[in-house]
C-alpha cells in the first residue's frame, strides 16, 4: 500500500504492507532511531511518537492508518546541538539514564506543555503513565519537566507568540536533512 | 504470530459506511474473516501474542474504519448524546457536551489507559472486543446506552440490556458495523460515580469497576443505572440493586439489603488479576459508597 505522511514536518512515501507497526516504518525504513521499542504491546510507552499531535504508541498504530497524517519523532523536538529547552532539561536535571524510555517520554511531555504550559505535578504524572523508566525511579523526570515547563514559558514572554514555545524549528530542519530514508 | 506476521494482511479503507456493510456482508456471506479496525489496542496485541495461522489463505481481511466520517464525531440532541463507535477516548474527554453533560464518561476515559491508549481506543473497538473487564463497556451500561449498527439490511437499534448473550458474545450479528451508541441523559448535575480497583490508576484491566448514573428526587431515586466490570462473564447491570435502591426511600436501606443484592448480582471468579473474595468483597464496598453518598445510611 502506497502511503503518504509526514514525519518531522516534512512529507514523506512508502510503499509499505498496511499492517506494518508504524514503529517498524520509522525506524527500518526511514531510519529514525530514535523511537525506541520497548515492550510491543502499549504498555510501556518508549514508542511513544505525536500521531496528529496526540501521543500514540507506535507500536500498535499499523502504518496503513497514517496516510495523509502528521508524525512528530524525538528527532522532530530537537538535535545534537541543537537541543529544545524539553531536551536539555532532562540533561541538566537527571531526567535521562539508560536513555530507552527517555524518547517517549520527551513526546509526551512535549504533548503535556504544549497544552498545559504550566502543569502541577500531578498533572505531570498523568501525562506520563504511560511512559515506564526502570532507571530514575521518576522523580528525575518530573523535575526536569517542571524546569521546562519554567524554560518555555520565559521563552515564550521573550518572544511573545506562545506557538513558538519549545519547537526549536532549526534543530527540526537539520534533522530532517540528515535523516532522509534510505 | 509475531509482529513480523503483520506483513502478511491485507488492509482495506472502505470510503464509506455502505461500502463496509456491503464487504462485510459479502465475506460474511462466503464465511471469509473479517476485522473491523478502529485503534487497534486490542487486536494488534492479540495478533502478536496468538498461534500462527494455518495457512496465509486463512488470514483475515482487515477493514480500516477509524477514519470513516460515519463512525466519528460526538453530538448533543437535546437530552440524546450520540458518540461515533470510533470516536477515541480523547476526543470524548475533550468534548464540550460529554463534559457538561455526562462527565462520568470523561472520568472513566481517564481510567481506560495511559493517554496513548485514549488517543487511540474507542467505544466502538471495546464493545466489539466485548471483554466483561471492559471499562467503556461498563460506563455505556450504567447509562443503559443503545447501540447503533448498520448492515446492508439498514440500521438496528439494540439497548444495551439485550446486548450481552455471554462472555464475549452478543447479539450483534456478524454483518453488523457499530456505528455509535446513544445515551438518554439524566439532568445536568446528576449524581455519578466511576471507581476502578486495579493495580494502577490506569494502564491496568480492572479488577472490579463500577459506573453509575442516578436521579433523586426527596429521599427517593426515580433512576438508577449501574454497570460493574470483571465480576461476571457479561458487563454485569446489578439489576436486583438497581430495583431495590429505586424500590424504597433512601433511608430505608440498609447495607445487608444492599450486600446481598450485590451478592445475588455478581459471580467474581479467581483470576490472574484477583480474587473471587476479594471482587466480592470490593463489589459491595463500591457499590454502597454509592448510595452512601446518594443518601442512603450505610
Amino acid at each position: 500500500m502506497k502511503i503518504s505522511f509526514k514525519v518531522n514536518g516534512a512529507a514523506r512515501e512508502l510503499d509499505a504492507p498496511p499492517l506494518q507497526r508504524l514503529l517498524d516504518a520509522l525506524r527500518l525504513v526511514l531510519g529514525l532511531t530514535g523511537t525506541k521499542e520497548g515492550c510491543a504491546e502499549g504498555e510501556c510507552g518508549a514508542c511513544t511518537v505525536l500521531l496528529d499531535g496526540e501521543p500514540v504508541n507506535a507500536c500498535l498504530v499499523p502504518v496503513g492508518q497514517c496516510q495523509g497524517r502528521e508524525i512528530t519523532t524525538v528527532e522532530g523536538l530537537g538535535a545534537a546541538g541543537h537541543l529544545s529547552p524539553l531536551q536539555r532539561c532532562f540533561i541538566d536535571h537527571g531526567g535521562a539514564q539508560c536513555g530507552i524510555c527517555t524518547p517517549g517520554v520527551l513526546i509526551s511531555a512535549e504533548h503535556l506543555l504544549r497544552r498545559n504550559p504550566d502543569p502541577d505535578d500531578d498533572a505531570i504524572r498523568e501525562a506520563l503513565a504511560g511512559n515506564l523508566c526502570r532507571c530514575t525511579g521518576y522523580q528525575r523526570i518530573i523535575e526536569s519537566v517542571r524546569a521546562a515547563a519554567v524554560l518555555r514559558r520565559a521563552d515564550a514572554r521573550d518572544v511573545g507568540d506562545p506557538r513558538d514555545v519549545g519547537d526549536a524549528r532549526g534543530a527540526r530542519d537539520v534533522s530532517h536533512d540528515r535523516q532522509e530514508a534510505p | 504470530m509475531s509482529v513480523s506476521d503483520l506483513r502478511l494482511f491485507e488492509m482495506r479503507r472502505p470510503a464509506d459506511l455502505p461500502d463496509v456493510c456491503a464487504v462485510l456482508a459479502e465475506r460474511v456471506s462466503r464465511s471469509e474473516p473479517t476485522v473491523l479496525l478502529a485503534g487497534g489496542t486490542d487486536w494488534l496485541v492479540e495478533q502478536e501474542t496468538r498461534p500462527a495461522f494455518a495457512k496465509e489463505a486463512a488470514l483475515p481481511l482487515v477493514l480500516d474504519v477509524s477514519r470513516l466520517p460515519a463512525l466519528r464525531g460526538i453530538t448533543l440532541d437535546g437530552d440524546r448524546l450520540r458518540i461515533g463507535a470510533a470516536a477515541t477516548y480523547l476526543d470524548m474527554r475533550r468534548d464540550p457536551a460529554v463534559l457538561a453533560r455526562a462527565p462520568m464518561l470523561e472520568r472513566m476515559g481517564r481510567d481506560i489507559g495511559a493517554i496513548q491508549i485514549q488517543a487511540r481506543g474507542t467505544l466502538g473497538g471495546n464493545l466489539a472486543t466485548a471483554s466483561p473487564a471492559a471499562d467503556g463497556v461498563t460506563a455505556l451500561a450504567a447509562y443503559d446506552a443503545t447501540l447503533v449498527v448498520h448492515s446492508v439490511r439498514g440500521e438496528r437499534r439494540i439497548p444495551f440490556a439485550s446486548l450481552q448473550t455471554a462472555y464475549k458474545r452478543s447479539t450483534r450479528a456478524a454483518d453488523e458495523v457499530i456505528v455509535a451508541v446513544e445515551i438518554d441523559l439524566p439532568p445536568a448535575g446528576s449524581p455519578w460515580i466511576w471507581r476502578k480497583v486495579g493495580t494502577r490508576r490506569a494502564q491496568s484491566i480492572s479488577k472490579v469497576a463500577l459506573a453509575g448514573v442516578a436521579v433523586r428526587e426527596g429521599d427517593r431515586l426515580t433512576r438508577l443505572g449501574l454497570g460493574m466490570a470483571s465480576v461476571a462473564p457479561v458487563t454485569a447491570l446489578l439489576s436486583r440493586v438497581r430495583t431495590l435502591a429505586t424500590s424504597r426511600p433512601l433511608r430505608d436501606l440498609t447495607a445487608a439489603d444492599i450486600d446481598a443484592a450485590v451478592d445475588a448480582d455478581v459471580s467474581p471468579i479467581d483470576d490472574i488479576r484477583s480474587t473471587r473474595d476479594y471482587r466480592a468483597h470490593c463489589a459491595r464496598s463500591v457499590v454502597r459508597a454509592f448510595l452512601r453518598d446518594l443518601g442512603a445510611p450505610v
